[in-house]
């Protein structure tokens, strides 16, 4: 780990996204440091998933920038920010469902697969060995994430709480330099909740890079993050440790509504 | 010299076998990874070393709470080899329970499993001075864990290999001054009466009385493959698992995780392994669904085959000879699905299958059987290790089998079971006194309520202090008829009454509404609700022969005389139920006081009155009357 956790790894400056007339984002400025995890949290709508789509190429901003170790991130296209290193997990788990979880995790590792679909299908000498040295890497994972026991089952047959641990698991799969993570608690309880976070804090403290995290569930969240971003029909209302995000009075009627 | 402790056994087996054979198998990271007895030796002693270096001493206790892993089988064997004994912990303890144990034991080090234990005995370290360190073998989650009194399993084995080199030939002088007399693992009783009590067992009691048991039941010398899947904390996997294996000698599989046992089983094929009650039935119910989604063909053969099993196994059951076409018919049924839907199960190489403590449905021991797999339901206790064992061939759904060799068993007046065994345990830790109490004229007192049949096997009714005296001073067990009833599929539950100011036994029943249902549409029958399908004269009659197939099974006085057919389910949002589904007796017999009269009066009916809140918050009231019945 490097000495300054804080120091910016992703900068966002003053980025706005509109959707016709809607606007999603507008000036946010937002960074994200070497070794944290930052929670992006407000209400429906404020644009966090919005923003999240932004960092890894599914919208493109029509002002402002992204930077990524001094590489502007945001002309690419998801797959050219992924092969940089930027995983993320998505709200509505988009996995191949006909695919046992293993197979999605090795699709995952396909970024880090160097031999052309024609060695692959003879299997053999270096493509072997690569197959079983990728199969080794995601094995760590599954123990990592306690998937042992849905290894081989179709993703399709399994409940919405594994699903979402899959989803996790692949992200985990490409060895990303940063975690971007949509809601991964939504819809859980209590139980699974608490197991995610620990697998949260897991992958944070073995692999030391930063993770962004989108959530509704203010306590856990409160609990993990380092820093809490807020937004608000797409302004950055506030951004600090989660004790002062606690105290916010811009944050507390941004959830609560107007004192009357 | 022959061998007195496993330790002992354990440097035999090193020296026949070496590098030359596989001792215990592991799954991890997807990999069966194997450790012959030259690396379970090594492993022993290098752990073994490594906790002389820190500081254990010959008759120190060391605490293991953790999963089954060949780390628990290595820690305990190294303990045994430092002179000391293993306390077992069960891994779903709380750490008020922990501290119990631990302190109770006067444990001076702590091997634990992973980052769950961990937090655990970092949470009662201050209570339990005496543990020196805390050792994990599985270091998940545990990065940055800095306390000092934690230490990784590797490095204790490390610290062991370089105090080796300090001291050669330690270890084997410490096995070597090893006796039968040691005490060498102490397993707590569950402690349903007040605080647990310390079982000591010495290494003469597992090595001895596990021999006699494999010889008892063939396992010894046959290079079989065991299950380890059962908590090592609990004697029969410290009885058949961690002695067993090494006296047999066994490979021993662990499975992965707990939950991957189904698969990982089939991979294996195990000779030997030992199942709880819960999980035949959960075999047995995965079967019959995955049955009912098979294709037409499919069912069919498979419900052609298992009556004919179910047939040949009773035909066995009764000692007749089976006629040539029954042999042939079964051979086909056998071989057309049996052995398929055995392979499936991992069953197919299955020599000796054991389960004891809760009740297994005489239906499902029934149905194994006629797969051609033999459920052996044994008695035992912490104390005694295994009292009664049925042998093949001579298996009955709904007993524990005759006394083993070894143990000679009486009732007492009050039908309590006692015991004399050629291998007793060495009593309670710290407690002389309620080890003689257990002990009245050279019988040990079990605390068990049962009987011994007309064939000399026992059936085990319940605890003594569970019973319940009907009129004329005669005991009976509502739990065990409760149990029994329960078995059938159309009675979801059931409360068994009676009492000294009782005449007889009745009984309270909730039919199961989705096999009664389906009874019920397929005689079209046409009900309702819940409450009017419970009184239908249909259901009546099929939950009284129900009752009346319990009742042939049980002793004259003790047999249900008069039902009712509840008009509700029991409902643990009610109270009548604890979370975990267990019945709350007193509370139910209170609330159905009124009810309960009738049943012992006249009357044919009894009115309800039924409170219910309705969705929207709304409450109303119900009137049914609901039907007395004589069985």
């Amino acid at each position: 780990m490097k000495k300054d956790d804080r120091a910016p790894l992703i900068k966002i400056s003053t980025l706005s996204l509109k959707f016709g007339g809607l606007q999603a984002l507008s000036d946010v400025t937002l960074e994200i440091g070497e070794g944290e995890i930052l929670a992006i949290i407000g209400p429906n709508g404020a644009g966090k998933t919005c923003l999240l789509n932004c960092i890894n190429g599914f919208y493109h901003p029509y002002k402002g920038e992204i930077l990524y170790r001094d590489k502007n991130l945001t002309r690419l296209k998801p797959h050219q920010i992924a092969a940089l290193g930027i995983a993320r997990t998505f709200q509505n788990i988009e996995l191949y469902s006909g695919l046992t979880a293993l197979d999605n995790l090795m699709a995952a590792r396909h970024i880090h697969m160097k031999r052309g679909a024609l060695l692959g299908c003879l299997f053999f000498g270096p493509t072997r060995r690569e197959e079983v040295f990728h199969r080794h890497q995601i094995e760590e994972i599954i123990d990592l994430l306690e998937l042992e026991p849905i290894r081989k089952k179709v993703v399709g047959s399994l409940p919405y709480g594994q699903r979402k641990r899959v989803d996790l698991a692949r992200a985990l799969c490409m060895d990303p330099a940063v975690l971007l993570l949509d809601e991964p608690m939504a819809g859980m309880n209590v139980e699974e909740k608490e197991d995610i976070a620990r697998f949260i804090l897991d992958i944070y403290e073995l692999k030391k890079i930063p993770i962004v995290l989108v959530e509704h569930d203010m306590d856990v969240v409160m609990d993990i993050s380092h820093r809490i971003a807020v937004l608000d029909f797409g302004l950055k209302i506030s951004d600090g440790p989660p004790k002062d995000i606690r105290s916010d009075q811009r944050v507390i009627q941004a959830y609560l509504g107007e004192a009357s | 010299m022959t061998a007195e402790t496993l330790p002992q056994l354990l440097k035999e087996n090193f020296k026949t076998y070496a590098s030359r054979a596989v001792a215990m198998r592991v799954k991890d990271r997807g990999i069966w990874r194997e450790y012959t007895w030259e690396d379970y030796y090594l492993k022993v002693k290098h752990f073994c070393l490594g906790l002389m270096y820190l500081g254990l001493h010959r008759g120190d206790k060391v605490s293991i709470l953790g999963e089954n892993k060949p780390e628990w089988y290595w820690a305990e064997l190294a303990v045994q080899s430092a002179g000391g004994a293993a306390v077992g912990i069960f891994t779903d303890c709380l750490p008020g329970e922990i501290k119990y144990y631990v302190e109770h034991s006067d444990s001076t080090f702590m091997v634990v499993h992973d980052q769950e234990q961990v937090d655990k005995a970092l949470e009662i370290k201050n209570d339990v001075p005496k543990v020196k360190k805390v050792i994990y073998w599985d270091p998940k989650g545990l990065w940055s864990y800095k306390d000092p009194i934690l230490l990784s399993f590797d490095d204790v084995l490390e610290l062991g290999r370089s105090y080796e080199k300090e001291h050669p030939g330690l270890f084997e002088e410490r096995v070597e001054e090893g006796k039968g007399a040691d005490i060498a693992a102490f397993c707590y009783t569950s402690g349903t009466t007040g605080l647990p009590k310390g079982g000591m067992l010495s290494q003469h009691w597992l090595v001895e009385s596990v021999k006699a048991w494999g010889q008892f039941d063939g396992w010894i010398g046959k290079n079989y493959e065991y299950l380890s899947f059962i908590p090592p904390a609990w004697i029969t996997e410290q009885g058949i698992g961690i002695a067993g294996s090494i006296i047999a000698p066994m490979v021993v599989n662990f499975p992965e995780e707990p939950e991957t046992v189904q698969e990982n089983i089939r991979e294996i094929g195990p000779n030997v392994l030992f199942f709880g009650a819960r999980l035949w039935e959960n075999l047995n119910r995965m079967v019959q669904a995955k049955m009912l989604d098979s294709t037409f063909f499919r069912r069919l053969v498979y419900r052609l085959a298992l009556p004919i099993g179910l047939r040949v196994s009773d035909m066995k059951e009764e000692n007749k000879k089976i006629s040539l076409p029954w042999r042939i018919l079964y051979f086909a049924a056998y071989q057309t699905i049996f052995r398929q839907l055995r392979d499936r199960l991992g069953l197919s190489r299955v020599d000796a299958v054991y389960s004891a403590g809760a009740a297994v449905s005489p239906d499902i021991i029934r149905y194994f059987k006629a797969l051609g797999i033999d459920i052996r339901l044994f008695y035992g206790s912490t104390e005694q290790g295994v009292m009664t064992l049925p042998k093949e061939g001579d298996i009955r759904p709904d007993t524990s089998g005759p006394p083993v060799p070894w143990v000679k068993i009486k009732l007492s007046e009050e039908g309590e079971i006692l015991i004399q065994n050629k291998y007793p345990y060495s009593g309670y830790y710290k407690d002389p006194q309620a080890t003689k109490a257990k002990v009245k004229d050279g019988w040990f007192h079990t605390g068990d309520f049962g009987h011994i049949n007309e064939d000399g096997h026992l059936i085990v009714i319940d605890r003594m202090e569970d019973l319940k005296e009907l009129a004329g001073g005669r005991k009976f067990s509502p739990q065990y008829t409760e149990i029994r009833l329960r078995f059938s599929p159309y009675i979801k539950d059931a409360l068994v009454i009676g009492g000294p100011d009782k005449g007889y036994v009745t009984a309270l029943i909730n039919i199961d509404l989705d096999n009664v249902g389906r009874f019920a549409e397929a005689r079209h029958v046409a009900y309702t609700t819940f409450t009017d399908l419970s009184q239908k004269e249909e259901v009546i009659e099929l939950v009284k022969k129900e009752i009346i197939k319990v009742n042939q099974t049980l002793p004259e006085w003790t047999r249900v005389k008069r039902f009712v057919n509840l008009h509700k389910e029991f409902d643990a949002d009610e109270d009548e139920l604890t979370r975990t589904r267990k019945l709350r007796r007193t509370f139910v017999e209170e609330k159905y006081n009124d009810l309960i009269k009738t049943l012992y009066g006249d009357a044919d009916t009894y009115k309800v009155e039924a409170s219910v809140t309705y969705r929207d918050g709304r409450k109303g009231t119900m009137e049914t009357s609901i039907r007395m019945n004589v069985v």
